[in-house]
């Protein structure tokens, strides 16, 4: 989880120190685990005391931010590649990472400053030149400047691959961090999240993004552009509904949606063929057919959108504006096989109830591009409509029967 | 498991000595719910003694067995990943204890359905338990859902089920439907064991 196996280990309580002592103690540990290796059982994660947090609270008297001069360093520690900060006592302490930091531990690729009370991550992060795991979840970062700047251009932008920032107080996601152009995991759970923005589709390595416990309403669709993304929470929040597009996320495997405010789903959602787990639970999911009939004229931007796809007009990124591109990118195609349409924004809506062999009946939003091309449910149109429903029918229950064994009830 | 023949204070001071006294109860013709409970709740979690078993999986919750008590108990170790939870389930005619090693579990309380059951199951209580704490279900209590409810931190149970039993039935909480699934072990005796799966099973 979170890409790689959390350590859950007893806190363990040690006395405060100097570097020294601190080095020492990390020695010590690093011999215990070695003998445990011999023993054939893995050892406990390293979780012990590594930085003082002392010459913190004090930062004059005690020289913080000096480190001794390089010859007291023991060999052993300047290779040292995981760190874990442990939790301060009380009452919390706020700062930045300790100065120095990069300079004892140049190799350092694990850092773990989760239950600090780190209120900003501050400069000593850009420093790093090759770190790939960052855990800091459990602090008091979310205000601005969490987050140095520079982010973007510092060795970190290319080399961390997890980073948690669960149990903080993000309300929105820090621009700094779509930086991170080399990131797969990123946990957010557990935030002040009203949102997710659009540039997400920033972190192109993203496998695996975690928003559960926050307060989002809306998916943007851009979202889907996430080609590597395996494992998407979305659980306790207050999403109403799910665009349409987040079907092409081929990659997805697990996708967790519930205690939310959904009344359907996408009827896309299965075409979502590598999907092995799907939560849906605790959402006012509607069990009877709804009727909705409204429809909202298509916009000119929306005509002409589908003109361009419709008749393949070619175009170039450099022959329209960017925002027009990616509107462009995010046409869907019109469900009824009949009709080779595509639509944006506007679109007829009617739920149709996917029925698993009389154990689950899941309300499918379906989309279609025009009153045209309804079914026969609605008002419009009776007799080209029958054939396609059958056809559509057919590929539903094909891919009904996958998702039945997909849906946990 | 029927009266509760005599009622004995263990006290479990390892997960070793928690087996050991597991097989010396089980070895008897009768055995006492209330004995097994507070045998488990004494043992105090050492994250060192069952880290070896521990084994997360990104996507869902794992089971990884840890002793197969003679045929007559299975003792297992389940790890909940953030968001990681079960769907409701009966136990199949077993007891079940379940103690908390690691961080906290939700555990929901379900009426059974009607036998023509369409319509929304029947919430009975809901609870959020400790580390150390052990809680015991049976069919005739009730069914249950299990679910880690953090979103920082991950949990580790420790589960007893006897008679040991390898598959239960799922229940649709909006229908009362239900569904048999088989369940499998992520890990045994602390090994990875990986099963040639098509379709995903229910990890119970």
């Amino acid at each position: 989880m979170l890409g790689q196996a959390p350590p859950p280990v007893a806190t363990t309580e040690r006395p405060w120190g100097t570097w020294a002592q601190a080095a020492s103690l990390l020695r010590a540990q690093r011999m215990t685990k070695r003998d445990r290796g011999k023993a054939g059982r893995p050892g406990p994660p390293v979780r012990t005391v590594a930085l003082p947090r002392g010459e913190q609270r004090d930062r004059g008297s005690r020289g913080h931010g000096q480190p001794p001069p390089r010859g007291d360093l023991p060999c052993s520690f300047r290779g040292h590649r995981t760190l874990p900060l442990p939790p301060p006592p009380t009452p919390p302490l706020s700062g930045p990472l300790p100065a120095g930091l990069s300079q004892w531990f140049p190799a350092l690729e694990v850092l773990d400053v989760s239950g600090t009370g780190l209120t900003e991550m501050g400069t000593e992060l850009l420093s790093l030149p090759c770190l790939h795991t960052l855990l800091a979840k459990n602090n008091r970062l979310g205000g601005p400047g969490s987050l140095p700047k520079g982010l973007g251009q510092a060795p970190l932008a290319r080399s961390l691959r997890v980073l948690n920032l669960s149990g903080n107080r993000f309300s929105e996601v820090p621009p700094a961090l779509l930086q991170l152009r080399g990131l797969r995991s990123l946990s957010l759970g557990g935030n002040r999240l009203q949102g997710i923005p659009p540039d997400i589709q920033e972190l192109h390595s993203l496998e695996f993004l975690y928003l559960g416990g926050n307060f989002i309403t809306a998916i943007p669709p851009e979202l889907a552009k996430l080609p590597s993304l395996r494992y998407l929470v979305l659980c306790d929040n207050k999403i109403q509904s799910i665009p349409p597009q987040l079907a092409q996320l081929h990659s997805l495997r697990s996708l967790s949606l519930h205690n939310n405010l959904l009344t359907y789903l996408p009827r896309e959602i299965l075409n979502l063929v590598h999907l092995d787990e799907l939560s849906l639970r605790g959402n006012p999911l509607v069990v009877r057919f709804v009727r909705d009939l409204t429809y909202n004229p298509p916009s000119l931007q929306e005509l002409a959108g589908r003109t361009v796809k419709t008749r393949n007009i070619p175009y170039t990124p450099s022959d329209l504006p960017e925002g027009l591109v990616r509107y462009l990118s995010l046409a869907s195609n019109c469900p009824n096989p009949k009709c080779g349409g595509v639509y944006f924004d506007s679109c007829v809506r009617q739920i149709k109830f996917v029925d698993f062999c009389g154990k689950y009946r899941l309300p499918l939003m379906h989309y279609l591009c025009s009153p045209e091309c309804s079914s026969p449910f609605s008002s419009a149109s009776q007799s080209s409509t029958s054939q396609s429903e059958s056809d559509s029918e057919d590929e539903a229950s094909v891919a009904a029967h996958r998702m039945q064994k997909v849906l946990l009830g | 498991m029927e009266q509760p023949v005599q009622t004995e204070t263990w006290k479990a001071r390892s997960l070793e000595e928690l087996i050991r006294i597991l097989h010396q109860i089980f070895a008897e013709d009768k055995v006492s719910v209330e004995e097994v409970q507070a045998l488990m709740e004494s043992y105090e979690s050492n994250p060192e003694e069952w880290l070896q078993y521990a084994k997360f999986d990104q996507y869902r919750y794992t089971r990884n067995l840890v002793d197969n008590g003679n045929g007559k108990f299975n003792l297992m170790i389940l790890c909940w990943g953030e968001g990681h939870g079960s769907s409701i389930h009966d136990h199949t005619d077993s007891h079940c204890f379940m103690k908390i090693l690691q961080g906290n579990l939700k555990e929901t309380l379900f009426e059974w359905p009607e036998k023509k059951g369409n319509g929304e199951m029947t919430k009975k209580s809901e609870r959020v338990l400790r580390e150390n704490q052990c809680a015991y279900i049976n069919d005739s209590i009730g069914l249950h859902r299990v679910e880690n409810i953090s979103h920082t931190e991950p949990a580790v149970s420790l589960h007893l089920y006897s008679p040991p039993f390898n598959s239960c039935n799922t229940f649709d909480q909006r229908t009362g439907h239900k569904h048999k699934v088989t369940m499998t072990f992520y890990s045994q005796f602390g090994e990875r064991t990986v099963c040639a799966t098509g379709a995903p099973q229910e990890n119970n």
